[in-house]
C-alpha cells in the first residue's frame, strides 16, 4: 500500500523546474533578460564615468584660470538611480519572460499528454495548483536573484558609489517589487495555458493583456507615447492638465499597473522626478497588491478548474 | 457471489445535449481482464473518464475496490492506474526522471528501486537513461504502461492501448496485460474498439452503443454461443447500430 503524498506541490515544482531548465524559448528570453540588467549597470556606470571624466577636465581648466570649482554633480544624484534602465527592461523583457515561464509550466503537461494521468494521482487539483505556482515562484526568483547579483556587484565593485544601509534596503525592495511585477504576468499565463483550448491563444491572452498595461492605458491615462514608455525618465512625465487626462488618470489609473510599478520603482530607485504624483484612484502600491492578488486568485482558479480530461490543446 | 472491484451502478454523462453515456450498470470482477468494446464515440473514453475520476458524472455512481468515485476519489486514484491513448510523457526528459516523477506522486516509499523493477519486468530497462523524445510509438506505450503500475494498482485502465502500433507491438502488449494480470493479480479494464483484441486478451467483454452497455458476458460464454472473432464481429456489428458515431469522447 501507498499512502498519500503530502509533497505533492512540491514533487510537481521540482518536476515543473527540471523541465523549463531544458526548454530553449525560456532560455533564451532568461538569458536576454540578465544580458539587459548588465547593460543597464554598464549603461549607468559608463554614464556616470562620462561625466565624471568632464567634470575632472573642466575642474583642472577652471583652476587653471582662477576660478572656483563647483561640486561634482555626479554627488547631487543618488547611486541607485544608476539602475534607472532597469525598471524599463523588467517591465519589458522580464514581464515577457515570466509570461513565457508561466505559459511553458501548464502547456508543458497539455502538450506532453500527461494532465489525464496527473489527474489519476492521489494528489487534489489545489496540490497541482500550489505545485505549478511554486515552480514559478522559485524559476522568477533564479532570474531576480541573477539580477540582484548583478547589480550587488556593480555597487561592490565601483568604489565612487557606496550605499547607505537605507539605500540597500531600497534596492532590495525594488528587487522584490519587480519580482512580485513579473510574478503577476505568470500567474496570469498560467490561468490561460490552463484554461485556453487553443495554444496560441493561451499565450497570446498573456501578451496582449502586457501590451495593453504597458503600452496602451499609459497612453490613455497620462499621454505618454508609447515609445516614451521605453524610457524610465519620460515615462514619468506629467499628463496633459486637461479634464480627459484628470478623468482617465483617476479611473482607468488602477488598471494602469504598468505606471504604477514604474513609480514605485521610480520611488526605490531615486529618479523620481520632483513633484510626479500618481493620479490614480488609489495608491500605486495598493494598486499592484490588489493586481497581484487578483493574478494568484485567477491562477489558482483556473488550475482548480482545468479539465484534466483534457491532454493536448486543440491548434 | 461476485467479487466486484468495480462496481457501477447507473453512471451517466452529458455534455450539453449530448447524453455521453446512458445509465450504465456494470460489476467487473477481480482479476478479470474485461474488454469494453464499442464504435469510436460510443461513450467508452467518457466511461473510464469517470471511473478514473478525472470528470465527475452527471449521474449515477461506481466504486473502484470499495471506494466510490465521487465522494473518494483520492482513495480511487491510489489504487488505480490509467494508460491514456496516445500516451506521451515529457519528452525532454528520460525515462528515469519521468518515472520517478510519477513514482514520487504516487507515494511510493523507494521510487528509484521501483522504477528499476518496474522497467525491468516490461523488459525496458536499456530505455532507462534516454530521452521519451527519442521513442517509437510502441517504447513510448511501455514507458506509458510503466508510469501506470508503478504503484502496483488494483485496477488498469488501458484506453485503446493498441492504437498506433505495428503487429509486434500489438503482440507484446498483449503479452504484457497478462502478465500484469497473472503475476500481479491486476484487474484490467481495457477499452478498444477491436475484436481481435478483446478475443485474444479479455476474459469478460461488454459492448457500448451510443452510451448504452447492450452486451456483457463472459469471453468463454461469448465464444460458447457466437463462436471465433468473425462471429464475434457479426454478433458486434448486428447489436451496435453505425449511427451516432463521434457523439461522444
Amino acid at each position: 500500500m501507498h499512502s498519500f503524498p503530502r509533497s505533492a506541490p512540491l514533487i510537481i515544482a521540482g518536476q515543473s523546474v527540471l523541465y523549463i531548465f531544458r526548454e530553449r524559448t525560456v532560455a533564451m528570453l532568461s538569458a536576454l533578460f540578465v544580458v539587459l540588467v548588465l547593460i543597464s549597470a554598464y549603461l549607468g556606470w559608463s554614464a556616470t564615468s562620462t561625466v565624471n571624466a568632464i567634470y575632472a577636465d573642466a575642474a583642472v581648466y577652471l583652476k587653471g584660470i582662477g576660478q572656483t570649482v563647483p561640486a561634482n554633480p555626479v554627488l547631487d544624484i543618488s547611486p541607485l538611480s544608476l539602475l534607472r534602465n532597469m525598471s524599463i527592461y523588467v517591465s519589458l523583457i522580464g514581464a515577457l519572460a515570466a509570461i513565457v515561464i508561466g505559459y511553458q509550466l501548464i502547456a508543458s503537461d497539455r502538450k506532453s499528454g500527461v494532465v489525464p494521468i496527473l489527474g489519476t494521482r492521489p494528489m487534489t487539483k489545489l496540490a497541482y495548483a500550489r505545485g505549478k505556482i511554486a515552480a514559478l515562484a522559485t524559476l522568477l526568483a533564479a532570474l531576480m536573484a541573477v539580477a540582484a547579483v548583478i547589480s550587488v556587484s556593480t555597487f561592490l565593485l565601483l568604489p565612487q558609489f557606496t550605499l547607505s544601509a537605507h539605500g540597500w534596503l531600497k534596492l532590495f525592495g525594488f528587487f522584490g517589487l519587480s519580482y512580485a511585477y513579473m510574478a503577476m504576468f505568470g500567474l496570469v499565463a498560467l490561468a490561460t495555458a490552463a484554461q485556453s483550448r487553443s495554444e496560441s491563444v493561451g499565450l497570446l491572452l498573456p501578451v496582449t493583456l502586457w501590451l495593453t498595461v504597458t503600452f496602451i492605458l499609459p497612453s490613455l491615462t497620462s499621454n505618454i507615447h508609447p515609445t516614451a514608455a521605453i524610457n524610465p525618465i519620460s515615462a514619468l512625465a506629467p499628463a496633459p492638465d486637461t479634464p480627459f487626462f484628470h478623468w482617465t488618470g483617476y479611473l482607468v489609473g488602477p488598471f494602469s499597473i504598468a505606471e504604477s510599478f514604474k513609480y514605485l520603482s521610480a520611488g526605490l530607485l531615486d529618479f523620481l522626478p520632483p513633484g510626479a504624483v500618481a493620479r490614480s484612484a488609489i495608491s500605486p502600491l495598493a494598486d499592484l497588491a490588489i493586481a497581484f492578488a487578483a493574478a494568484a486568485g485567477l491562477a489558482t482558479l483556473a488550475l482548480c478548474r482545468m479539465d484534466m480530461t483534457r491532454g493536448d490543446y486543440n491548434v | 457471489m461476485t467479487d466486484g472491484l468495480i462496481e457501477i451502478q447507473n453512471l451517466s454523462q452529458r455534455f450539453g445535449k449530448v447524453q455521453a453515456v446512458r445509465g450504465l450498470t456494470l460489476s467487473v470482477n477481480r482479476g478479470e481482464v474485461f474488454g469494453f468494446l464499442g464504435h469510436n464515440g460510443a461513450g467508452k473514453t467518457t466511461t473510464v473518464h469517470m471511473l478514473t475520476t478525472l470528470a465527475p458524472p452527471s449521474g449515477g455512481t461506481a466504486r473502484i475496490a470499495g471506494h466510490d468515485i465521487t465522494k473518494d476519489p483520492l482513495s480511487v486514484r491510489r489504487v488505480i492506474g490509467y494508460v491514456p491513448e496516445n500516451v506521451r510523457l515529457y519528452d525532454t526528459l528520460t525515462t528515469r526522471e519521468n518515472l520517478m516523477f510519477f513514482a514520487r506522486l504516487s507515494g511510493i516509499s523507494a521510487p528509484e528501486r521501483r522504477v528499476n523493477e518496474t522497467l525491468e519486468f516490461l523488459d525496458s530497462s536499456h530505455l532507462i537513461d534516454r530521452r521519451v523524445g527519442e521513442f517509437s510509438k510502441g517504447m513510448r506505450q511501455r514507458v506509458g504502461l510503466a508510469q501506470a503500475i508503478l504503484h502496483r494498482p488494483e485496477v488498469l485502465f488501458l484506453d485503446e492501448p493498441t492504437s498506433g502500433l505495428d503487429p509486434m507491438g500489438i503482440k507484446m502488449l498483449r503479452d504484457l496485460i497478462k502478465r500484469l494480470n497473472n503475476d500481479f493479480g491486476m484487474t484490467i479494464f481495457m477499452n478498444t474498439h477491436l475484436i481481435s483484441e478483446i478475443a485474444k486478451t479479455c476474459t469478460s467483454i461488454g459492448v457500448l452503443s451510443q452510451g448504452t452497455l447492450v452486451y456483457h458476458d463472459t469471453m468463454e460464454s461469448a465464444v460458447r454461443k457466437y463462436g471465433d472473432d468473425t462471429s464475434l464481429e457479426e454478433l458486434y456489428l448486428s447489436i451496435t447500430p453505425v449511427t451516432g458515431q463521434g457523439e461522444a469522447a
